[in-house]
Order: structure tokens, then sequence, then C-alpha cells
């Protein structure tokens, strides 16, 4: 869906980064600098807002993903970027599936146990 | 014994209809529907679909006719009548917006063609209420359930009869309600119909799925869980986030056209309301 | 199949997804049936309201007010030899049936993959 930026192989980088460190058993040890985990974040929500409105334009809006970003949110003000991120992706991997589902569901007709 | 065979006759009338290959419409639908249901639980008249699963299962039954003998809604209708009878700020009340009131249930919804949409009862009190400068009133419960109490007990016993005017707004709005039901939806991916269709009668852990035939007929609802009255718009704010659906505002288009087909589909059975739900 | 075109996890999620992923991986061998830890893991998945709660709908030996909306879960390595079709049944089962009430579970990300991988292996052992 995004062609190859800068960004995306800054994010390739930081993925490799992460394994090395689980790898080598460092998991625990701060694994990003504050500003870009807090860019990456941001990016994300941003991306998961508008997933979110955009199954919302199809009424297919599930029901927990504002809650996620709002907790998203409040994660990030915390300075908790990794959590954060992780609901953001949450809330946006389900405004996306709500899209698709809502998209599946507009032609729909009595189903066979009606007939 | 004269009853059952009407309720046959019925029947095979809804058979025929099906069969022919008439141009599908909401007429179609209705008997399609119906049909469904009274094939579903042979031996359940029409008229029993008012009573959601007390109509379909002994013991539920049993407990349901134990609470209704001290019913939990009636100081409520007791508290809609004096509501009704109210006046206005103005001096005016809810008897000069609506003449034949109170007991106006089965004239909602319908299509309201001046405004292009469907008007429901609550709405119409709400826009009554204002015409008269007074605030509207909240759509889930409260006060608007107390005065729609008072409104379906003295409707009680007057058959359901929306009517879909030939009017192609009207119809595309029957059509959405239709397609809205019809649709999965939420993260657990249910439509109304794999619940209130596919599975009407079947357990759901310890709770019995309710057939949507008769669903809209006694609403509003004193509901155990609630523990208060509640309108049809909030039962179903409830039933879009139990398929973790995110719920649509109660008289929103999307539920009011929903409570238009929902209704149009119990056309023939009586209305019941207040009801007394678990 | 089983991965969205999603963008992929950040360092920092992927890393702590795969923490958890071989902390839990752990104890099973590869080749040796679920140990007797991972098909309790799996029971609770199936048990629990907020997860799986397979008892809503199925009866399984051994859970209380089960529902009736699918098959009791017994027989489960007559029913499905291959333990994969399980798995892509609980995955999505609207793919074999395009009008089954089940819940997508691994398709709309209601149970992890590694959730999943265990609730399979303690169905298929009822």
């Amino acid at each position: 869906m995004n062609q190859e930026s800068p960004k995306m192989k800054t994010l390739s980088l930081f993925r490799a980064a992460g394994l090395a460190l689980v790898l080598t058993g460092l998991a625990n040890g701060p694994a990003l600098a504050g500003d870009s985990a807090q860019a990456q974040y941001e990016d994300m929500y941003q991306q998961a807002k508008a997933a979110q409105k955009r199954a919302a334009s199809v009424e297919g809006e599930w029901r927990d993903i504002g809650k996620f970003l709002k907790k998203a949110q409040a994660l990030a003000k915390k300075g908790d970027y990794e959590a954060a991120f992780k609901l953001a992706r949450k809330a946006y991997i389900q405004g996306k599936l709500g899209y698709t589902q809502a998209l599946s569901q507009q032609k729909v007709d009595w189903p066979s146990y009606f007939k | 014994m004269l009853k059952r065979i009407i309720t046959l006759a019925g029947t095979l009338g809804l058979c025929l209809s099906l069969a022919t290959p008439a141009q599908a419409g909401p007429k179609e639908d209705l008997a399609r529907f119906q049909h469904f249901y009274l094939k579903r639980f042979p031996g359940v008249p029409l008229k029993e679909f008012a009573n959601g699963v007390y109509a379909i299962d002994k013991v539920s039954r049993e407990n349901w006719e134990a609470i209704e003998e001290f019913p939990p809604y009636e100081p409520y209708v007791e508290e809609g009548k004096e509501m009704w009878n109210t006046p206005f700020k103005d001096g005016k009340g809810y008897k000069d917006c609506f003449p034949d009131g109170p007991a106006i249930k089965a004239d909602y919804p319908r299509w309201d063609a001046a405004s292009k949409r469907v008007l429901t009862l609550e709405l119409a009190i709400n826009e009554c209420r204002q015409a008269h400068g007074e605030k509207p009133l909240k759509y889930k419960k409260g006060p608007i359930a107390i005065l729609t109490a008072y409104i379906a007990w003295e409707s009680r016993g007057k058959p359901t009869h929306v009517v879909i005017p030939d009017d192609p707004d009207a119809r595309a709005a029957y059509e959405r309600g239709k397609r809205f039901w019809l649709a999965r939806r939420g993260q657990l991916n249910f439509s109304c119909a794999t619940c209130h269709a596919q599975n009407a009668g079947k357990h759901i852990r310890a709770d019995i799925l309710s057939p949507a035939l008769g669903h809209t007929t006694h609403f509003p609802v004193y509901r155990s869980k609630w523990g208060e009255l509640g309108t049809l718009h909030r039962r179903f704010t409830g039933c879009n986030k139990q398929v973790r659906a995110k719920p649509f505002k109660p008289q929103s288009e999307q539920y009011r056209d929903l409570e238009y087909f929902l209704t149009y589909m119990s056309n023939g059975i009586p209305l019941n309301g207040p009801g007394a739900r678990k | 199949m089983r991965t969205a075109p999603f963008p992929p996890l950040s360092g920092m999620a992927l890393a702590s997804a795969m923490a958890l992923t071989a902390g839990l991986a752990a104890p099973l061998q590869a080749t040796a049936g679920p140990s007797a830890q991972a098909l309790e893991q799996g029971r609770k998945i199936a048990f629990t309201r907020k997860l799986g709660n397979c008892l809503a709908c199925h009866h399984i030996a051994g859970g209380t007010a089960a529902g009736n909306i699918g098959p009791p879960l017994v027989a489960m390595k007559q029913r499905y030899p291959n333990k994969a079709k399980l798995h892509a049944q609980i995955w999505d089962a609207t793919v074999a049936n395009p009008e089954t009430p089940m819940p997508p579970f691994g398709r709309h990300q209601i149970l992890t993959e590694r959730q999943i991988d265990l609730l399979t292996d303690y169905i298929w052992s009822l």
C-alpha cells in the first residue's frame, strides 16, 4: 500500500535493531531514542484516525477503535510510546477491517435460510 | 380448530406467494420473513410472536408469567399518563400535537413525505415538545420511555400496520433498514439475522435467542438487566455493542430506517407494550 | 493468507511481540504433542468470555451453561483428521461457509495467532 520511503527504510532498520536486541537478550533495554518513537507513534495515530474515519464513512466502525485511540493518547502523554504505538496500530487494523467488512456487505440480500 | 385452519390457510397463502415469481419488494419480503418463523416454530401462531422468547420456550414463559402478575412497568404507565396530561409552558399539551392520542403507537414508525424521512413516535414527541417551547427528551431511557410506556399501554391490541408507500424515497429508507438488518457488522461479524433468524430459539450460553418476528411490538420495555425502562433504539445500541460494532445514535437515520423495516416485518401482530424482558 | 497487508510492526512492537512469543513457545516441543500446560492455556482461551468464548455456542466437556448454536466439540480428530483444517476453521469459518454464524477469530483479530494455535491444539484434543 505504501511505496518504499525513507521512513519505511528507517522502520526496517528499527525492526532489525529490535530483532537483534531480542536475539541478544536485551529486549528490556531502551530500544529506541525517544524522538523517533514519538514520531512513529504519531504517524501511526494519524493513520489510525484516518482508518477510523474511513470505516465510519461506510457505517463499518467497530466498537473499540475510539477507546484504543483514547488510551493510546493517554499513554503517549506519559511518554510510553511503545504501548501507545501498539494500541494505535490495533485501532488502525480494526479500522481497515471494519471498512472491508462494510464494503463486503453493501449488497446483502436474504440469506439461503430464508429461501 | 377454526383458528388453526385460518392459520394454516394463511401459511399456505404465504407459501404460494413465495412460489410465484413476483417482483421482490416489501410485500414479498414480509411474506418470506413471516413464513420463515412460522415454519421454524410450528404451532406458534403469528400473534404469539409478540411475546418473544416466551412464545417459544416453556420454562422462560413460566418465569415471565410470574413477573407479569405484578408488572414492573406498571408504575411507569401511571407516571406516563401524568406526563401526557401535564400542559406545556405555553398551555398546550400532547393532545394538541396528537389529536388521536394517547393510543397512537400503531401510527409509527411511518414515512413522512414532507420531511422525506422515517418518523418515529419518539421523534414526533420531541418535535411536538420543541414546537411548544419545551426541551427535547433524551432518546434511550427516562421520561421518553415513561411517556411512550403510557402511549404503548393505551395502544395495546392494535395491530402493527406499517405502510411502505409507493414513493422511491420511502422505499429507499426501507431498503436501507433491510440491509442494516442483514449486514454483518462488528468484530464478531454477526448480522441481526445471524442471531435472530438463523439461530433464533437456540441457546447462546444460557440465553435463548429471540425471534426477530415480533421484536418491535412490546417497546418500550422493562428489562430486568437494566432495572428500568428503555426504548427500542436503546436496545439496538446494546445489540450493536454486543457484536462489537460502534452503535449509532438513537434516532439516527440508520436506526429509524431499521425500525421501519423491522416493524413492517411484524405487520399484523398486535401491539403489547410496554413489555417485561430479562 | 494469514498476514494481512498492514504496515509492519515497528521495531519496538515486534521486539516485544517476539519476546512474548518466544517466552510462550518455550515449553512446546517441536515433534511431541502439546504439553499439558499448553492445553490448559488453550482451554482457558476456549472458556473465557472475552477470549474464545467457545462455550457461547459449543458444548465442551467440563464447560457449564454451553450454547447449542454450533455442534458439540467432541471427537475432533475424527472430524478434522487434518489439524490445519481445524485451524483454518477457527481462523475464518466464512471461507468454508459464507453464512456461518461463527466469528472469524483470526481474520478479525479477535484472538492473536498464538492464541489460535493454543486453542486449535486444545480443541483438537477433545
